[in-house]
């Protein structure tokens, strides 16, 4: 058999692609390395932590614990990957139906028009190919398809969108909304993918707070709720599981003719034919398919004569773990503060005039996430309660600890990384995963623009925290780099493929297709050319869906 | 009728509710009956108190396994608003925690309760289960105020911050604890409305009284 388009990888990138391609009319064979996941008969939603073994706790380099969705880890048992002398890389790779989007924080934030030409703006990076106003209508119509709660706050950078209403603030969100007031840092409605009305048949968020125990109501979106099952019904979509692709196979014209795989059940190699292949692997599993994937017409991997591929590897700069304690939220009454599963509030970044002016000592901005109040308790609660209640045991530790309850709200920044030279990844030369596949080997730096700004969020953290009448009590300083994430940590790892105007210095054309392969097309993050302080999910599912159109488009009149 | 009482009493006639408005809403948000189905299921405290009662130790030994009851209940005792950290299974947690964790805070843990009957012998001639309650406190006087307690104690006061945080973090996030904090959520919210305004007054009161000058009243900042 024979399929109109091939697409390697089940999440937000191939999911959006088989969604466009087959209601299209195209027949479509998805490759996933994972297993079959349905999200209403796994979920662990409202299962208590004392009903979970070790209350849910986590496993050191595993996952982030029992209730996670995710099937997959930070570390995969027979598919390991090297790191190079001087590289703190760490990888999350999901292994399941709709990958990554079964565990995302559903943040679904707009690239905006900075985002597309950071080059022209400071002079460092790239650019890319493509403007803001080239994507709008695909991140309006994906906004439109997986329900999207937010509001048009008109913020610099930070587009207005097609949102469902946002719902109301948590009581510590208001009191952090005022600080932020007080210190001209906007702090508005966040945009998540959660449904707060019914929305295309799906019903609206119950309000549990537990998105990423993965949702048995579908009110919030994953690839297996959202784009897989309508792929599905129009009878042009068949999925493989348990299919570990190896590489792209091309002709003796250069074309890609299919993919080749390993039965992960047989530990056998099939091999599936189409005209079309589309790769959705998320971003390094692509270049590593792209780089092993060599012929004598590819003979420096697939899509690869501008040695892009695996370059300017990027990841999101993190700065995490900063922890208020607020006295003013102490001993208040009993109220269920879950809310959805994420920050209803947040701030967009608010320097661009700053650094326009050059006033800040670094390029590119952060967004602050921020958590706390009266959540589900876990076991390591009031772990450390001697700092605040001054020790002791019996009735008066008791009371103390209720009055503690809800009193702690943690900052994170999520802020832009910058592409550079250091950074990188290629195929290690000596090393095989169990399905005889060679690995990737990772290269990796920060550099001061990055470390300058985590500087900067923790500073503006401690700011916010003392306006609304709290104390820092855990922080990261100059000594620890300022707390900056491992390079992988933040899983906004995007880039190694970019797209580009000159196909000396990109992988793919500014419609995501190879330039030495022109029925070779990605929608996973490896075509960024820029990570802009903005989650990638919605991006990769905008640039998914222009990228499946323009195919549709191609194939129409017969140039592919 | 405590706040506890209230608080579930109002759950349930939310859901009671919910459960009367599935018979008449459209086929669409059936699903959401799911979630109430889940909800109920998971809710059921007969097995999680089967299992407490099940559980084979894995850590402990005897002597130990009674110290730890004992440590457990000196630190969370019962009061009128719930159960001593002991009757929450607050001790297999630790059992269990420890062998989980492993390492370090197994070591400092078994180490601590050794160094507790050390010391009590010494000083009492007994170990500290078979001490009186008046030689148990003062024990855990010299250790549990890190602020008041003299340095060459120091390891020993780091092992009662780790065990005090291993029984408060036990018991609070038990089904006991939950009920007593109270936590309110992990149900089905029909309809999500933010802030109680009564939460709010409160946070606006708290704020005056702490000299903050916030108000989250209006937009004017209070002086």
């Amino acid at each position: 058999k024979v399929y109109d388009a091939i697409i390697v990888g089940s999440g937000a990138g191939g999911g959006m692609a088989a969604y466009v391609l087959t209601k299209a009319g195209a027949k479509c064979l998805i490759l996933e390395a994972g297993g079959w996941y349905d999200t209403a008969k796994e979920s662990k939603m409202f299962e208590w932590d004392y009903q979970a073994p070790h209350r849910g706790a986590v496993k050191p380099n595993t996952t982030f614990g029992y209730f996670d969705a995710a099937v997959g880890g930070w570390q995969i048992p027979g598919e390991p990957y090297i790191n190079a002398p001087g590289t703190d890389w760490t990888w999350f790779r999901s292994r399941m139906l709709g990958g990554r989007t079964n565990h995302w924080g559903r943040i679904s934030l707009r690239f905006g028009p900075y985002d597309f030409k950071p080059y022209s703006r400071d002079g460092k990076g790239f650019d890319w190919p493509i403007s803001y106003d080239d994507l709008a209508p695909y991140y309006d119509k994906t906004e439109e398809l997986i329900g999207v709660f937010g509001a048009n706050n008109h913020i610099e950078n930070a587009p207005d969108g097609k949102f469902l209403p946002p719902p109301k603030p948590r009581c510590y969100e208001l009191l952090i909304q005022k600080a932020c007031g007080k210190l001209h840092i906007p702090c508005i409605p966040s945009r998540l993918s959660i449904l707060t009305q019914p929305h295309h048949g799906r019903p609206a968020c119950h309000y549990c707070s537990q998105c990423g125990r993965s949702c048995a109501t579908s009110s919030n979106f994953s690839s297996p709720t959202v784009l897989i099952p309508p792929a599905m019904e129009t009878g042009n979509l068949d999925v493989i599981c348990n299919a570990m692709v190896r590489e792209v196979l091309t002709g003796p014209d250069g074309l890609a003719t299919g993919v080749s795989y390993i039965d992960k059940k047989t530990r056998k190699e099939v091999q599936a034919r189409g005209k079309i292949v589309v790769l959705a692997a998320s971003n390094c599993e692509t270049s590593r398919l792209l780089l092993n994937s060599r012929s004598t017409q590819h003979p420096d991997g697939l899509a690869n004569s501008s040695g892009v591929v695996g370059r300017y590897l990027m990841d999101t700069v993190g700065a995490d773990g900063t922890v208020g304690f607020f006295p003013v939220l102490m001993d208040l009454p009993p109220h269920n503060g879950d809310g959805v599963g994420g920050m209803q509030l947040y701030m967009p970044w608010w320097n661009y005039d700053r650094q326009f002016k050059n006033q800040l000592p670094f390029a590119r901005g952060y967004h602050i996430e921020f958590g706390g109040g009266r959540g589900m308790p876990g076991a390591g609660i009031f772990g450390n309660s001697q700092r605040y209640l001054g020790g002791g045991y019996g009735l008066e530790l008791k009371r103390g600890c209720r009055k503690l309850y809800g009193a702690f709200v943690g900052f994170s920044s999520r802020g832009e990384m910058i592409p550079n030279n250091e950074s990188y990844c290629e195929i290690d030369k000596n090393v095989l995963d169990e399905w005889g596949i060679p690995v990737l080997k990772f290269h990796f730096k920060w550099t001061e623009d990055e470390i300058l700004q985590a500087r900067h969020a923790r500073e503006t953290f401690r700011e916010i925290i003392e306006t609304a009448g709290g104390e820092v009590v855990r922080t990261y300083g100059a000594e620890e780099n300022w707390g900056i994430s491992r390079g992988g940590e933040i899983i906004h790892e995007v880039g190694t493929a970019r797209m580009g105007s000159n196909r000396s210095t990109s992988a793919l054309n500014p419609y995501c297709q190879a330039w030495d392969c022109k029925n070779l097309f990605i929608t996973d993050a490896a075509p960024f050319v820029s990570n802009a302080d903005k989650n990638p999910t919605l991006t990769i599912m905008a640039l998914a869906w222009r990228t499946s159109e323009h195919i549709v488009d191609e194939v129409r009149k017969r140039n592919i | 009728m405590s706040e506890n009482e209230k608080a579930k009493r109002e759950g349930a006639i939310k859901r009671r509710d919910m459960l009367k408005a599935f018979s008449v809403v459209p086929a669409a948000l059936i699903p959401l009956g799911t979630a109430l189905a889940a909800e109920q299921k998971t809710s059921g405290s007969a097995a999680a108190a089967k299992a407490a009662s099940a559980y084979q130790r894995k850590v402990f030994n005897d002597h130990e396994w009674e110290t730890i009851k004992v440590l457990s209940d000196l630190i969370i005792p019962a009061d009128e608003r719930s159960s001593s950290a002991s009757q929450a299974g607050v001790p297999a947690f630790i059992d269990d925690w420890l062998d989980f964790k492993g390492g370090k805070l197994k070591a400092e843990i078994l180490g601590g309760l050794t160094w507790l009957d050390l010391e009590c012998n010494r000083e009492f001639g007994h170990d500290f289960i078979s001490s009186t309650s008046a030689q148990q406190k003062k024990m855990l006087d010299r250790i549990a105020y890190p602020d008041k307690a003299v340095p060459e104690d120091s390891n020993y006061v780091v092992f009662f911050n780790h065990l005090r945080g291993l029984v408060v973090g036990g018991f609070f996030s038990s089904e006991e604890g939950v009920k007593d904090l109270p936590y309110l959520g992990n149900k089905v919210v029909p309809v999500w409305k933010g802030c109680p305004p009564n939460v709010l007054a409160q946070i606006e009161d708290n704020l005056k009284a702490k000299h903050v000058r916030l108000s989250l009243a209006g937009d004017e900042e209070s002086t």
